[in-house]
């Protein structure tokens, strides 16, 4: 049943079968065989329906020092001493193997069967879970494989960006994933709380068709950017940090020192588009006075900020590596106090503090608070409350096996603080964690065998951040930056509405945004900008618009 | 006497002008030239060597890439073979190389063969049909149900078969076997050889060059292969070395997303150092390094072989 190659085993006709299935994928005419291809497609929206959703029930074990609101995760200042046990029964029953495929970014820890760590969680499982840690960064040709070849595993995670990139995904789910709805609706969810504890913002967007297809792995943090600062080097320099764009070229005019080798900015313009209040959602739509959807383009606020953003370029306050190369190494070039603010996802901010105030004493990088454009205006922060991964569960397994999968799911999302937590985060004590004055440390052991892709990505957890020693006042900070920031974050107009966008649309974004990188360093006049809106308008812009707006309206938005 | 050095002149000046002895100014020249050019190669290789034995603090000071060694720093190697994964991927690799090398040379050699025999029966449709996979690529999707289908995910065979026989390498080793004098083959015969000794006294050892190149094309093919490990390994134990330290170089960036960047936990709790990235570089083209000369005196005559006669 868990083996993928069961009902595929070979003999003549099947074999040419599937030369039959293959040229019928190679000529589009298969079901899913167009998963891997966009081409063609006119786009598909569906809405959440309320009725399908768990009902939410938080789970009040540990209390957190600054409780979480949101999309903002908890904070924990010191690390629990009493671990509570969450769950006490086994969820597995003993059912066969758990196939799970996930992606990774990171080293590959050891498989199953030469892993210390997977057996010890296996055994507290009561069911074996055998995960496969894919490439993150070519996860995407890994899922349409599997998705147009209908070979599924038992459990598979898949990134909201990539979901959004493959054609006709609504069909892949429900000729593939089981339809969790009358598992996990309303009360239903009550066999699982730890599920029942992911916020209902989450829930939301798990919804393919009508029906719930996935339990969600939520965000802990809505913002897609922030500014980041090296502020043990600005205050050095006496520059504080700058609260308009104003303020902000005139920082880049004291810290730009190329004689020293440092420049006051690598790469700024999607936190200078926020500043000015440029839309982000959907890649930057938002509706217009007079009814109708404007995209940032066709904007006067993107027009200002694209001329503001030329003036750093041009008057050399970009680092030139940053100029030259679409790939230069930002994150060396500030550690390395070569460039003193550039623009980053939030998830950067930990590890960077950590690792290299090893190095250099003293290094401190935070976000620049959230600005806008002039002394009064607000910002629009880009972002919304869609979860990082969807987990689905392969159709037709039965219902005792999917309630045996829901319930190791369950066990997975146990939130911070719990002894599940600990082991799936850490591992077993003594073995590849030591205990420390704040909690845990992974052993050698540890680091090698322990990935957040093999359990934690499965089932969703209530997000939290918790202390640790190398960053000591990190989760404070991180916290309030979320707190005081919230107010700006830019509501999602599509909310709960899935949205599969046209081709032509999706295929006009990148060329354009290469365009306007032209436009920035120099290649092109900012005058062409009235040329790259219509090209962009033509190429899939307004068909884009008209999809987006007919969606709005078949919503009631 | 005069006559003499009036030949001689006129010699010199009939003389082609690359026979002229060259002067000290354009052998320096090119010497500088030919300097310039090596240090164009060396200087990257000299980069990555020094960045991979350099620690944190030289990286930051550098910016980035180091060119001065300061120490010699070789935790980033540490690092890398520590984990038992990439000692493990290693073994896979070379067993890959070697396995995948002896296949698709075998098979190669055997079509070429084939083929290069004008009165081979259907050589021609055959040869069409090989030339046919230059232009026509299965697809994803139809490669995969294909591997899937004949229950090779998960094995190193999965990485051999489909990809097993290149035309290119195929065309490039016939063209070398219909190079052999027909006289050689024929005496042979009359002598009462089959086509398989044949093939493996007179044809083969007079090809030793092109099968040379043709075995490292193939070989640095499965050292490097990448793609269809992607695809076809899910185990995590069987993975091929090169995308097992991919996941070293990667490991910590947030995955590339047009405008959202996602705030993943846990990735980037232990970022790797530059050093590690390019320990991985010179780990990854070490072997390449280590082979290339022995096979390099065969390169030039296997590879224009191809070039010149089709």
């Amino acid at each position: 049943m868990t083996d993928p190659l069961a009902d595929a085993a070979t003999n003549r006709r099947n074999f040419l079968g599937l030369i039959g299935l293959g040229a019928a994928a190679v000529a589009g005419g298969g079901l899913l065989a167009g998963c891997s291809e966009k081409a063609g497609s006119k786009g598909v929206a569906s809405k959440a329906d309320k009725g399908v959703l768990p009902k939410f029930k938080a789970v009040d074990m540990v209390k957190p020092d600054i409780p979480g609101e949101g999309p903002i995760p908890q904070g924990f200042l010191s690390y629990p001493t009493n671990l509570v046990d969450a769950i006490s029964e086994k969820p597995g029953s003993g059912g066969p193997t758990i196939k799970t495929m996930a992606p990774w970014w990171g080293p590959v820890p050891p498989g199953l069967g030469r892993n210390s760590y997977l057996d010890a969680v296996n055994a507290e499982l009561g069911v074996q879970v055998d995960p496969s840690l894919q490439d993150g960064n070519t996860y995407f040709d890994k899922l349409s494989a599997t998705l147009g070849a209908r070979d599924v595993p038992d459990l598979l995670v898949a990134p909201n960006w990539e979901i959004d990139k493959i054609a006709r995904f609504s069909d892949a789910v429900k000729a593939l994933f089981e339809d969790l709805t009358d598992y996990l609706a309303g009360d239903a969810v009550d066999a699982y709380p730890m599920l029942a504890s992911l916020s209902t913002g989450a829930w939301e967007y798990s919804v393919w068709g009508g029906r719930l297809y996935a339990v969600p792995f939520p965000t802990d943090g809505p913002f897609a950017w922030a500014l980041f600062q090296r502020k043990d080097l600005m205050d050095a320099a006496g520059v504080a940090a700058p609260t308009n764009v104003d303020e902000l070229y005139q920082a880049g005019k004291k810290l730009t020192n190329p004689g020293k080798g440092v420049w006051a900015f690598g790469s700024v313009f999607d936190m200078v588009q926020q500043a000015f209040g440029c839309p982000g959602v959907q890649n930057g739509w938002r509706k217009k006075a007079g009814g109708g959807l404007e995209h940032k383009y066709e904007t006067e606020e993107y027009r200002q900020a694209l001329e503001f953003t030329v003036r750093l370029y041009k008057e050399k306050l970009v680092h030139p590596d940053v100029i030259a190369t679409k790939g230069a190494d930002e994150k060396t070039l500030f550690n390395g106090g070569k460039i003193l603010m550039y623009q980053d996802g939030l998830g950067a901010w930990q590890g960077m503090q950590g690792e290299q105030s090893k190095v250099t004493p003293g290094y401190n990088m935070q976000p620049v608070p959230a600005f806008g454009a002039h002394p009064g205006t607000k910002p629009v922060l880009w972002g919304s409350e869609k979860p990082i991964f969807f987990t689905f569960v392969k159709k037709g397994l039965g219902a005792d096996r999917t309630k045996e999968i829901l319930r190791v799911l369950n066990w997975c999302a146990a939130p911070f603080g719990t002894k599940e937590w600990e082991l799936r985060q850490y591992g077993v004590e003594g073995k590849h964690f030591t205990r420390g004055p704040d909690g845990p440390v992974p052993t050698d052991l540890g680091r090698k065998e322990v990935a957040e892709a093999q359990f934690t990505f499965l089932g969703g957890r209530v997000p939290a951040k918790w202390k640790s020693s190398d960053t000591p006042n990190y989760v404070q900070d991180y916290i309030n930056y979320h707190k005081a920031s919230i107010q700006y974050l830019e509501p999602d107009l599509f909310k709960g509405i899935k949205l599969e966008l046209p081709a032509n649309y999706s295929k006009v974004l990148q060329p354009t945004e290469d365009k306007i990188r032209d436009v920035l360093n120099g290649r092109r006049p900012l005058s062409d900008l009235d040329q790259i809106v219509s090209e962009f308008r033509s190429g899939g812009g307004d068909e884009g618009r008209a999809f987006l707006e007919k969606a709005l309206a078949d919503n009631g938005r | 006497m005069s006559a003499v050095v009036a030949t001689r002149a006129r010699r010199r000046a009939t003389r082609p002008v690359w026979e002229e002895k060259p002067t000290v100014i354009g052998r320096s020249a090119k010497a500088l030239i030919l300097t310039l050019l090596v240090l164009a190669v060396l200087f990257p290789m000299w980069s990555v060597l020094v960045t991979s034995l350099a620690s944190r603090s030289t990286i930051n000071e550098a910016g980035g890439m180091v060119v001065v060694p300061r120490e010699f720093d070789p935790s980033a190697y540490f690092t890398i073979f520590s984990g038992g994964q990439v000692t493990q991927a290693v073994w896979t690799s070379t067993l890959l190389t070697v396995m995948g090398t002896a296949v698709s040379l075998g098979l190669t050699v055997l079509a070429a063969y084939g083929l290069s025999r004008p009165g081979s029966l259907g050589h021609r449709p055959l040869l069409f049909l090989f030339l046919l996979t230059f232009l026509i690529y299965p697809g994803l999707v139809p490669s995969y149900l294909v591997v899937t289908g004949l229950g090779l995910k998960n094995s190193l065979w999965s990485l051999i078969l489909p990809t097993a026989i290149s035309a290119f390498n195929l065309v490039v080793i016939r063209a070398f076997f219909m190079n052999v004098p027909s006289e050689l083959v024929d005496s042979a015969r009359i002598d009462g050889a089959g086509e398989f000794r044949i093939l493996l006294r007179i044809v083969l050892p007079l090809s030793k060059a092109v099968v040379a190149v043709v075995g490292l094309f193939y070989a640095v093919g499965y050292w490097n292969v990448y793609f269809n490990a992607v695809l076809y390994i899910d185990d995590n134990d069987k993975l091929p070395i090169q995308r097992v330290l991919q996941s070293y170089i990667l490991a910590g960036q947030t995955p590339h997303v047009t405008g959202n960047a996602p705030n993943l936990p846990g990735i980037s709790a232990y970022p790797p150092t530059l050093a590690i990235k390019m320990a991985v570089v010179v780990v990854t083209v070490i072997p390449a390094v280590l082979v290339y000369p022995f096979v390099q005196r065969h390169f030039t005559k296997g590879v224009i072989t191809g070039a010149v006669k089709g």
